[in-house]
């Protein structure tokens, strides 16, 4: 039993997550400001649990709680698993920012040539 | 309705990636966050929109809010300040 | 090479990682597999019957996944201690009470300026604190009726700790916010979590086995039991770290 979406509604939703990704990782391998690679982790973080749980939803149509008379259930198991995905990837994020924060109190400037500039020449 | 909001979120992660201010983009941050959280409540997952909407919106901003204000703001040195770089997406400064 | 060629090669560079990772992802994400089916199936007819707990969600990280909560409590304390100790030794501005050799800290804890401690701020969150963490207890305790349960009440419950913390003022000291109590509150839980799962040998249904099945009492009681402890442990964890970065503290 399949949720009431098209089959091209299907294809649509998971190009976009795919973009959101893709968006994400960018932002890591490109953006010269520490925070903003952070920020890009965040954005993967996100990604990936949307499409975990968007996935997930397809095979029912209603909320995992057991109740007099539903349907059948979404899969609980992908939402089991982005609960404890969600609190790990805020403490990977509260990490990251500590290191950034070290990297700015010793060189002075969040932009990684800066920081390579600076450290080539101590060395 | 999904895909309108995950083009939404599409919208927000490049604001937040091209933004010059930093603390613009906590908030915009923090607004894809709250979208996911609605996106999980829509596709009957509440106990992933409760945790989602919680962090997003509560540690995760305090957490960078943080970060932002014992350290700088701007995105980048001002290296010639009131030029046209700012217009633009500036790609040497502020990537 | 001039500047203009130099960025359009690093472009060109980030372009090609993209089109890389696009490249392996799409498979997966556009594969037509289907989705498996028997684990729905399976806990939609036994999911309620052998732990006693309605939501699902629940039932599964806290019986049938119990070792991924385990090992979740694990990176949160290894990620906040981390964090806390990253922070300390660069000298940063840290809620006093530590227990930091002072020539660490490079200025003691401030509070905001009087300028900033606008009445607003101060009503809003400190009169809204303690309904917000009411609020977290709720959804902490019901998580095996109503959408809700040990991680969920506990991020609500950080974020009315958060809260407290924000809306107190200069001189007044608020027990809850305090940062030994929280460190207190997070070791208490996690050593209870560790016992809580040991009582399930005893009771001959292995590590993190429902101790209560089969016996008198409903098998529910240890869903909630684990619920209210797993809750207080990541509030007040992610309490704790947040309030040590706001730099507000007794």
């Amino acid at each position: 039993m399949h949720s009431h979406v098209g089959q091209g509604e299907v294809v649509l939703e998971r190009i976009l997550i795919l973009l959101l990704f893709l968006i994400g990782f960018a932002g890591i391998v490109g953006m010269r400001n520490i925070i903003k690679k952070i920020f890009g982790l965040t954005i993967i973080n996100s990604a990936v649990v949307l499409l975990f749980i968007v996935e997930g939803s397809r095979i029912g149509n209603s909320a995992p709680i057991i109740d007099a008379e539903i349907g059948l259930v979404v899969d609980p198991v992908p939402q089991a698993l982005m609960l404890t995905a969600i609190v790990i990837g805020v403490c990977v994020t509260a990490l990251a920012l500590a290191l950034a924060f070290r990297l700015y109190k010793a060189y002075g400037s969040f932009d990684i040539d800066e920081i390579h500039r600076q450290v080539h020449r101590e060395s | 309705m999904i895909p309108i909001l995950l083009a939404l979120l599409i919208i927000l992660a490049v604001y937040t990636l091209a933004s010059a201010d930093l603390l613009h983009g906590v908030i915009a941050l923090s607004g894809i966050s709250l979208i996911s959280a609605l996106i999980f409540y829509l596709l009957r997952a509440p106990d992933v929109a409760i945790t989602e909407a919680a962090v997003g919106a509560g540690v995760s901003t305090v957490v960078f809010v943080w970060a932002i204000r014992a350290t700088t703001r701007r995105a980048s040195p001002v290296k010639n300040a009131g030029s046209s770089s700012a217009a633009v997406l500036p790609e040497d400064e502020s990537l | 090479m001039s500047g203009r060629a130099r960025r359009i090669l690093f472009l060109a560079q980030i372009a090609l990682c993209v089109l890389l990772v696009a490249a392996v992802l799409i498979p997966v994400f556009l594969s037509s597999m289907p989705w498996p089916l028997s684990a729905r199936d399976y806990l939609q007819a036994n999911g309620l019957a052998e732990s006693g707990a309605s939501n699902l969600v629940s039932a599964i990280y806290l019986g049938y996944r119990a070792f991924d909560t385990l090992g979740e409590t694990i990176v949160l304390l290894v990620a906040i201690s981390g964090t806390i100790a990253i922070i300390a030794h660069g000298g940063a501005v840290l809620a006093q009470g530590y227990g930091l050799p002072s020539g660490t800290a490079s200025e003691p804890a401030r509070h905001l300026p009087p300028k900033t401690r606008t009445e607003l701020l101060e009503v809003v969150t400190g009169k809204l604190g303690p309904v917000v963490l009411v609020f977290g207890v709720y959804v902490m305790m019901y998580g095996h009726l109503s959408p809700g349960g040990g991680f969920q009440g506990g991020v609500v419950i950080a974020s009315g700790i958060v809260f407290l913390a924000l809306g107190s003022r200069v001189d007044a000291s608020n027990s809850l916010t305090s940062p030994e109590n929280l460190v207190r509150i997070e070791s208490a839980a996690f050593a209870l979590l560790l016992l809580a799962a040991s009582s399930g040998i005893i009771s001959g249904s292995g590590f993190f086995g429902n101790p209560l099945a089969g016996a008198g009492l409903t098998p529910v009681a240890f869903i909630i039991t684990l619920n209210a402890i797993i809750g207080l442990k990541v509030g007040a964890g992610l309490g704790f770290m947040c309030i040590a970065m706001l730099g507000r503290g007794k």
